[in-house]
């Protein structure tokens, strides 16, 4: 447990006893819990005064939702990796936070060993690619394909016949070791084929609201 | 989520009819200006009308009632089927007032007077209120009274107005009728829609906020045993009560009989199995959607008696434009080579051939991979109708 010493995190979410039994957990597992917030007003400011290194967010809050949260909380802490936690029909919310730049998904449903080792890999920077998120990014590049592209718009992002079939195997429940042993390559290639997935989407979403931006500038 | 639908469809036919009103009411003064002056027979120094003050009273009646029941109708100030009784009989008296006002010699070859085409009106009202017969019916007596007064008779077959009444009458009664029932059926389909919506919203709700915990009391009861696990048992109970019941309740179809497979999929998918899917809704017509869902629910059902204690269960979503793919999946002990004639023993491939065969009623199939320690897969696909190929 000496990696998960070291590690900051901040619990955000709006229901008292979940913020306090998630708090307990980690800090029982020996991470340093800085902050709890129960708002996106509160998880922005307590985020640019703790820098925490890992941040757990919820998709409900009183003031936003989570995209927005996520968003907010990257801005006034850059250094943080944001994980949604999130009961496991929000699905919407949670593409749109993903897309912000939360780099994993988790159900709350998980077990306390499952979100230790989630919170783990996120203080490590991996993306913490459950089958349910692959699933949503894997609907988000098929809707992207359909929908057409408008005039001078950047193309939308397409994934590799390769990436696709890896997202396909993580969205069924398969592991990366798995996945390696199946397609015969190392469970880290497999890995950083979900990575690029999902740096693509938050990469397109960050220029397509850049363009918004200069777009209603201009406008 | 309100749903505004003026329940008068009719209400823009009438303020039309007022428009057409205000035109004949004119043209009715302005028949009295030119008859009241005319002379029966021409040139003979008769005047035409025996009672010309009398017939100016009954203009006045005649514009009088045009502004009171043209303003009724266009802004519904009173209930109309009185109204439109009222104007039939002032329209009657106008028609009949004809042999009292004006001379025998004169409206034996003109038109009923004061009321001229005006009486159209009526037959107008009639249709728009009690349908085509009604005003049919209203368009043929106001015609036949009309020719009856100007001893006309004879010329029932050239002279237009029969048909011309006859005619106003049906077609603004069937316009009427037509405009009516679609606005019944748009406002039911409105008002089944939002129900639709909002009895998916309570699944999510109750699968987002009580489900979850319920699961969570159920596990964690399991791990601590003694009376926390007897709660944890009731917990997972009520969970899966609450879950069928949610299921039952999102079957209702929608407007186009399509609902979403995904919302239906998460309601009855069991709190331990994992989902994945699009984050929008995919639409397939209900009939399917129920289907589909009682198809993965049984390979869910066997994947929970056959697969091993340890086994999870993953179910993906994939909507491909033309074509919806299911994958389910296990991780489980799988069906071992050679061993088939035992798996059938214990009615495996009897559930196997009735998925199949499901699958195939729906125009799609179904693919079974499966292998020692492989755990089992299911791929289900079914075609969209008019996207397929």
């Amino acid at each position: 447990m000496s990696a998960a010493e070291s590690t900051t995190v901040m619990v955000v979410d709006d229901h008292p006893m979940w913020r306090d039994g998630v708090s307990r957990d980690l800090e029982a597992a020996g991470f340093t819990v800085v902050a709890t917030a129960d708002s996106v007003a509160a998880a922005t400011t307590r985020a640019k005064a703790t820098t925490p290194q890992v941040v757990l967010m919820d998709m409900h809050l009183p003031d936003g939702n989570g995209a927005e949260a996520t968003a907010r909380v990257l801005e006034a802490a850059p250094g943080a990796n944001v994980l949604i936690l999130s009961a496991s029909s929000e699905r919407d919310d949670v593409l749109q936070a993903v897309k912000a730049g939360a780099c994993g998904y988790l159900v709350k449903s998980a077990s306390a060993a499952e979100l230790i080792e989630a919170v783990n890999a996120t203080a490590a920077g991996q993306a913490v690619f459950t089958p349910g998120l692959a699933g949503l990014v894997l609907g988000e590049y098929r809707r992207m394909a359909t929908e057409p592209t408008p005039a001078g718009a950047e193309p939308a992002p397409t994934l590799t016949p390769r990436e696709l079939e890896v997202l396909r195997l993580v969205a069924k429940g398969l592991s990366a070791k798995q996945i390696g042993r199946r397609l015969d390559v190392s469970h880290r290639t497999v890995e950083n084929h979900v990575q690029a997935t999902l740096r693509k989407l938050q990469l397109s979403n960050r220029i397509e609201l850049t363009r918004y931006a200069i777009e209603n500038e201009l406008g | 989520m309100v749903v505004h639908i003026d329940p008068d469809a009719t209400l823009p036919f009438w303020r039309g009819a007022q428009v057409f009103r205000f035109a004949s009411v004119a043209y009715a003064i302005g028949a009295q200006i030119v008859s009241v002056r005319a002379q029966a027979p021409p040139g003979s120094g008769i005047p035409a009308y025996s009672h010309p003050v009398i017939s100016w009273a009954l203009i006045a009646l005649l514009v009088i009632w045009s502004g009171v029941s043209g303003l009724v109708y266009a802004f519904e100030l009173a209930p109309r089927p009185p109204t439109v009784v009222i104007e039939l009989v002032i329209t009657v008296l106008l028609t009949v007032s004809t042999v009292w006002v004006v001379r025998p010699e004169y409206y034996h070859h003109h038109q009923s007077l004061p009321s001229t085409f005006w009486i159209t009106n009526a037959v107008v009202s009639v249709a728009l209120l009690w349908g085509p017969a009604a005003g049919g019916a209203a368009g043929v007596g106001f015609s036949l009274l009309s020719l009856g007064i100007e001893e006309q008779f004879h010329n029932l077959v050239t002279d237009a107005t029969t048909p011309i009444l006859l005619t106003v009458g049906v077609t603004m009664g069937v316009g009427a009728r037509i405009v009516s029932r679609a606005q019944q059926e748009l406002s039911t389909a409105v008002r089944m829609q939002a129900a639709t919506k909002e009895r998916e919203r309570l699944a999510r709700e109750v699968h987002d906020g009580t489900l979850q915990v319920l699961a969570l009391m159920r596990r964690r009861g399991a791990d601590l045993g003694g009376a926390a696990g007897e709660l944890g048992r009731l917990a997972g109970e009520q969970e899966q009560a609450l879950r069928t019941l949610i299921s039952e309740q999102a079957t209702v179809p929608g407007v186009d009989d399509s609902t979403d497979l995904r919302t239906q999929l998460q309601a009855v998918i069991p709190a331990g199995v994992n989902f994945s899917g699009p984050a929008g809704a995919v639409h397939l017509p209900g009939s399917v959607v129920t289907e589909l869902a009682a198809v993965v629910r049984t390979i869910l059902d066997n994947v929970a008696r056959h697969a091993g204690p340890d086994a999870q269960a993953f179910v993906l979503l994939e909507d491909l434009g033309g074509e919806v793919v299911l994958t389910v999946r296990d991780d489980g002990v799988g069906i071992p080579d050679g061993r088939l004639a035992e798996a059938e023993a214990q009615g495996r491939m009897g559930v196997s051939k009735s998925i199949r065969g499901r699958m195939a009623d729906l125009g799609g199939e179904a693919v079974l991979e499966t292998g020692p320690d492989l755990g089992t897969e299911w791929e289900l696909r079914v075609p969209r109708a008019g996207k397929a190929g």
